[in-house]
């Protein structure tokens, strides 16, 4: 995913921002963002982004 | 000489095995959605009408975004699926692909065009499969199960200005979904339509009402 994403993502839960987290990222300076974590400024609940594609299911919707 | 055949086999021989493993891995055999009729009707009134932030909402195969992507005037366009094989598929596609649940996971305003080709063929809740494919397809009893949660979200996910496209066939009750979105402060439009032999597809644009109406 693209950091840019940020403005237009939000917590599937409350809708609060979320705090983005990589650890790993593709080279160059708009480098897609292959893993890390997204989590909700207020509730705290984290969504993982996986091979460059974030999971903002509810967690009750994850398997 | 550049590369001796045996080279040339052994690297024919290495691709098709990282194909084959990729395919295992991200399970590319997995049930996804496949563009049909729908697909095309939705694509080419996207093509047309979509502008600024776009969102394919159950983008499946990613064939729609991506069409829309290449061809229309769309400063960036997303597809999300709840299904994690479809996600693969879009990004592998070139879509930017997001794991979510309809609008959900997008902020308050912040979607200038979404575009919508909902599951909706009515199924018996008795008779019914639990796998990808339902969910690609299904829309419960009424062919509207997610359909309605989608007007519900739609006002407020949507731009001030913005537009959802969304194919309804006769088949979901065609009616009772603009009653549906009527109800929930929206203005709803048929921008195409075509008749087939058991239904009769519509693009329905649905955008916010203005004090004038």
């Amino acid at each position: 995913m693209k950091e840019s994403l940020l403005d237009i993502v939000c917590c599937p839960l409350d809708k609060h921002d979320l705090d983005l987290e990589v650890t790993e990222r593709e080279a160059g300076e708009d480098g897609e963002i292959t893993a890390g974590t997204l989590t909700c400024t207020d509730c705290g609940e984290t969504y993982p982004i996986e091979d460059g594609i974030p999971n903002l299911l509810p967690p009750d919707m994850r398997e | 000489m550049p590369e001796a055949p045996e080279g040339g086999d052994a690297h024919e021989a290495d691709t098709t095995e990282t194909r084959d493993a990729l395919a295992e891995r991200r399970g590319l055999d997995a049930p996804v959605y496949a563009p049909a009729e729908d697909s095309g009707l939705l694509a080419g009134a996207a093509v047309e009408h979509a502008r600024g932030v776009t969102l394919e909402v159950g983008t499946g195969s990613g064939w729609v975004a991506d069409r829309v992507r290449t061809e229309g005037d769309a400063t960036r366009v997303i597809g999300s699926d709840v299904n994690p094989h479809a996600c693969e598929r879009a990004h592998d596609r070139g879509v930017e692909a997001i794991r979510g649940d309809l609008l959900g996971p997008f902020r308050d305003g912040a979607l200038d065009t979404v575009l919508f080709n909902p599951p909706y063929l009515p199924t018996d809740p008795d008779n019914e499969w639990d796998d990808w494919q339902e969910v690609a397809l299904s829309g419960g009893e009424s062919g509207r199960d997610l359909i309605e949660p989608f007007l519900d979200d739609l006002a407020r996910a949507l731009a001030p200005d913005g537009v959802a496209l969304l194919l309804v066939s006769s088949l979901a009750g065609f009616a009772d979904v603009v009653e549906y979105a009527v109800a929930r402060g929206l203005h709803a439009e048929t921008v195409a339509e075509e008749s087939y032999p058991f239904e009769t597809l519509s693009i329905l644009a649905l955008r916010h009402r203005t004090d004038r109406e």
